[in-house]
């Protein structure tokens, strides 16, 4: 996956997140929002990669544990509660599909499974969680996004 | 009110008790299966049934681990479900099994012979965390119960949940890294852990939304649930459409579009029409799991027969007998004396608590527990490790992540609970626990001591070994006459009397073979006479090596 | 009747109960009959050394079969059949096409377990009954096996079979080879490379010429033997006087495509005859 593909798939995580935890919260608001995001995001996978190349396969899911994880930063109570399990959806994305992936010939994406970890790990220390703070984190999971 | 139900449960589970009794005794030929669709209905009801017990453990310890108020009795009973799904379940993996007796070979620990399951293999994997998960459960379950009337265990409810909450989750991802770890095109699928969590989710919801009509109660949120639900099951689908091209009409039309009559008023109002929905979920998504478990390109034998259908009612007979009698055999605790309303302690707990740090509460009780379960995980992963009997055999973090968590969680919820049921259990509740131990304890010497060492029937005895000076010594007794001390042959004698013997150069011996060579040996041939009746098959052998050093084999 | 050359207890007076060498021959000529569609074959390099770090550096056994030489007899089948005691297959299965036998015919050529390097089967085989030898055998340990057919399952091409039936109490097997056991209910099974005559081999290597490495020089599978083209080739890749790697030294080596990138030790040749 290139780097252009790579920004284009933050791109459209960091847009479409916008939308998510708005007031007033419903569940099918914000259900049917998360499947909009899912067809959304495997059209576009589908469209841009190559069938044979199996890391397509958790493509959307990626991009939509990285808009979950751009949303949350909007939420006020109990924000890093929030944070914490989104990131934890991400690496759970990651990493099982990485163990499905390593029996099937392919390797496992250690850099990036550590750096989310490490990220959840330490979000779960932060209290108090600034503004500078929240927008630190998006840039750091954008450069996995770019550089891993 | 349930006297109905469970005699419902009891006709099924005898009617399917036939097919489960001749599943047993036939083994895997008795449902369908054949030598390409080698699982069958056991494992797909193994999976279903795995599903629809984790909406019930996502009702009472995910909401409550997140704060969500929802009233005791819907909990309870959701967690009486769990319990009853987890019996159910955990029958058909050892029916599946074609050796049930060696089912105990799969635990990952070593035994008195060396023996250690492969820990690479995700049916190991699938073993703990299951196991783990219905003890966890069961002792989460006894806590919720007994913490109305008894304090030290009320402390106890919200750490296990969030406990639990991995728990649950990490259970059904490794059930899907059974099939996504395989070079089966249909099971293929990095996707497959959240699909499946999706998907139990979304089943377990539609059973609990039944059970509770039992009670005449309804939960709107779980309803809402379901149907938004609905929708990320369809985009599953759908990308597993985009991806392999499989798509089966019953399925979706059960999963994503019938429920989506839930949102026409008459509907909704109609408490047994939703229930109709709610099987229909719950039959699309066991039809999915059929399909996903028999890959129809390989299908060549009988097709769904009435052994599975038998399986099928068997599952649900035994699901609907426990529940609902376990349901009225509790009936006082699981009601408690408060019926109607509020886990009052949560809401307490969140406005005396709101500017202390966000997990500080529950953490502080789980340090402790935390620090003890990840030391035990770790030092068994280093062990497991460093015991592996094979050195063909290259372990790899991946191969050893998935049986962290679930050892992380029975080890962390034995330590938090311990005390607090000590103190509260009645003495005689304490000499039944030590004497469980005492039998666990039974169990366990018994799998280090490791199955029968009696062989096998029909096993093969291995004959005495040729040496070098007896095969000397039979060379020159019966071969040398014609063939020669040497290997080449005895021209005066051979010339005169008989045709000459083939050459015994090592290429011709290389290229004849060692069976071959003993055959002529023993049974002789075209001018050689049989010595079957005066040498044993390991003599010609040690015959054929000799022939070998002769024609200079090591030279 | 004349025995099929290089089964070793082959005799003709064979006193022991079970279906007679009839039904066998009849099962095999039904099985070659139906014989499924070919591989996509792949050319590959020529297999060398075991990849992991137990493997040994002289011995590594696998088969050639060389596709110019075979005409899709099925003499090998059979051979196969009497060597390992493998049973028929109950009615229904036959008449559907499956059988128990370890050697399948696919596009008219002999298949059976490729013994890959990196076998899908053994890494998913929750009790460790499938392995690998450091001399390049995929093993099955019969006793191990709790029946859990995971590696059936992923067994790309399908060369496993799996015991639906008790063999003996259905009459379905005969014990042919005195040599190696009848395998019980409920056990996976396949091709073992004549397991039995390499380590009877290898036995009597060490007794008789202690001191010197075994390379497993002599030994011929039953399907190799009985293989009138002599299309079939049991060797040591690893032992450059191999008469295995002496045939495929000149040939251009091929794997099915589903096992080519498991490095597989059993081989198709063609070409460069």
């Amino acid at each position: 996956m290139d780097a252009v593909l790579n920004s284009l798939c933050c791109l459209m995580a960091l847009g479409s997140s916008m939308f998510l935890w708005r007031t007033p919260r419903s569940v099918f608001k914000e259900g049917g929002l998360i499947t909009l995001y899912l067809v959304l995001f495997m059209t576009f996978s589908y469209l841009t990669m190559e069938g044979s190349d199996a890391t397509l396969e958790y493509l959307p899911l990626r991009m939509l544990a990285l808009c979950i994880c751009f949303s949350v930063t909007s939420i006020r109570s109990h924000k890093t509660r929030y944070l914490v399990m989104a990131q934890i959806l991400w690496l759970w994305i990651e990493f099982f599909g990485g163990v499905s992936l390593v029996y099937r010939g392919l390797d496992m994406p250690w850099t990036r499974v550590i750096a989310i970890g490490s990220c959840a790990a330490g979000s779960v220390f932060m209290n108090h969680i600034s503004r500078e703070m929240e927008f630190i984190l998006m840039v750091y999971w954008i450069a996995i996004w770019m550089f891993f | 009110m349930y006297r109905i139900p469970i005699y419902i449960g009891v006709v099924l589970l005898l009617l399917g008790a036939t097919a489960f009794g001749v599943s047993l005794w036939e083994g895997p030929a008795a449902w369908h299966t054949d030598m390409r669709t080698l699982w069958g209905t056991p494992i797909a009801l193994f999976v279903l049934w795995i599903g629809l017990a984790h909406a019930g453990t996502l009702i009472s310890a995910i909401f409550l681990a997140l704060g969500f108020p929802l009233d005791r009795r819907t909990s309870m009973i959701a967690e009486l479900s769990t319990l009853c799904s987890l019996v159910v379940a955990a029958m058909f993996p050892l029916l599946h099994l074609g050796v049930i007796e060696n089912f105990y070979m799969v635990i990952p620990f070593l035994d008195a012979r060396g023996n250690f399951a492969n820990i690479r293999s995700p049916l190991v994997w699938d073993f703990c965390s299951i196991a783990v998960y219905a003890v966890v459960s069961t002792i989460f379950f006894v806590t919720h119960l007994l913490s109305e009337k008894r304090e030290p265990l009320k402390k106890m409810v919200r750490p296990m949940s969030w406990l639990l909450f991995p728990l649950v989750l990490w259970v059904h991802t490794v059930v899907s890294l059974d099939f996504a770890v395989t070079f089966v095109r249909e099971w293929q699928g990095a996707f497959f852990p959240l699909y499946f969590i999706s998907g139990a989710i979304y089943s377990g919801l539609a059973l609990v939304i039944i059970l509770l009509m039992a009670e005449h109660c309804r939960v709107r949120l779980l309803e809402k649930l379901m149907l938004a639900l609905s929708w990320v099951m369809a985009a599953f689908w759908l990308w597993e459409f985009m991806l392999k091209g499989t798509f089966s009409f019953e399925v979706v039309f059960l999963g994503a579009v019938v429920p989506q009559l839930l949102w026409l008023r008459p509907i909704r109002d109609n408490s047994f029409v939703i229930m109709l929905v709610a099987v229909s979920v719950i039959l699309s998504l066991g039809l999915e799991r059929y399909i996903l478990v028999t890959p129809s390109e390989y299908n060549v034998g009988n097709a769904f027969g009435w052994v599975d259908l038998g399986l099928v009612v068997f599952s649900l007979g035994l699901f609907v007998t426990l529940f609902f009698v376990l349901r009225v055999k509790l009936r006082k605790p699981l009601e408690g004396d408060d019926v109607v309303m509020g886990e009052l302690s949560v809401q307490d707990e969140e406005k005396a608590n709101p500017v202390v740090g966000e997990l500080s509460n529950n953490f502080h009780l789980l340090r402790l527990p935390l620090l003890v379960g990840f030391l035990v995980t770790l030092l068994y992963v280093l062990w497991a490790v460093s015991v592996v009997p094979d050195p063909m055999i290259s372990l790899s973090v991946a191969n050893i992540a998935p049986l962290c968590l679930p050892l992380l969680v029975l080890v962390a919820t034995v330590t938090l609970c311990a005390k607090s049921f000590w103190q509260v259990l009645a003495p005689k509740a304490k000499y039944v626990l030590v004497v469980l131990m005492g039998v666990a304890g039974m169990l366990v010497g018994m799998f280090w001591a490791g199955g029968s060492s009696a062989a096998a029937p029909g096993a093969v005895s291995v004959q005495e070994l040729a040496t070098p000076k007896p095969a000397e010594k039979i060379w020159e007794a019966r071969c040398a006459s014609c063939h020669g001390r040497d290997g080449l042959f005895n021209e005066k004698f051979v010339r005169e009397f008989y045709p000459v013997p083939q050459k015994l150069s090592l290429e011709r011996l290389d290229s004849l073979g060692m069976d071959s060579l003993v055959s002529v040996i023993l049974n002789g041939r075209i001018n050689m006479n049989a010595y079957g009746d005066r040498l044993t098959e390991e003599e010609a052998r040690g015959l054929v090596f000799y022939m070998r050093l002769l024609a200079g084999e090591g030279k | 009747m004349q025995a099929l050359a290089g089964c070793r207890r082959f005799t003709p007076d064979m006193s022991t109960s079970g279906p007679s060498l009839e039904d066998f021959v009849n099962e095999v000529k039904l099985a070659v009959a139906r014989s499924r569609s070919g591989f996509d074959l792949v050319q590959i390099p020529m297999p060398s050394a075991l990849k992991t770090s137990g493997g040994s550096p002289l011995n590594r056994f696998g088969m050639a079969i060389d596709l110019d030489a075979c005409n899709g007899c099925g003499k090998c089948i059979l051979a196969c059949m009497q060597e390992n005691n493998v049973p028929l297959s109950s009615k229904e299965r036959r008449a559907s096409g499956q059988f128990m036998h370890w050697i399948e015919m696919r596009g008219g050529a002999p298949s059976m377990c490729f013994h890959c390097g990196n076998a899908p089967c053994e890494k998913v085989c929750p009790t460790g009954a499938a392995s690998h030898t450091p001399d390049g055998l995929s093993t099955m340990m019969y006793k191990r096996c709790t029946g859990s057919r995971f590696c059936g399952a992923n067994c790309p091409v399908g060369a496993r079979k799996f015991n639906y039936d008790d063999a003996v109490k259905e009459g379905l097997s005969r014990r042919f080879n005195d040599q190696v056991p009848l395998r019980s209910k409920g056990v996976m099974e396949k091709c073992s490379l004549c397991l039995q005559r390499l380590q009877d081999s290898k036995h009597s290597h060490m007794a008789m010429l202690p001191g010197m490495e075994w390379r497993g020089a002599g030994v011929q599978t039953a399907c190799a033997v009985a293989c009138p083209k002599h299309a079939i080739i049991f060797g040591n890749w690893l032992d450059p006087t191999s008469p295995l790697v002496k045939a495929a030294k000149r040939r251009n080596i091929y794997a099915p495509a589903e096992v080519a990138d498991l490095d597989p030790s059993v081989v198709y040749l063609r070409g460069n005859r």
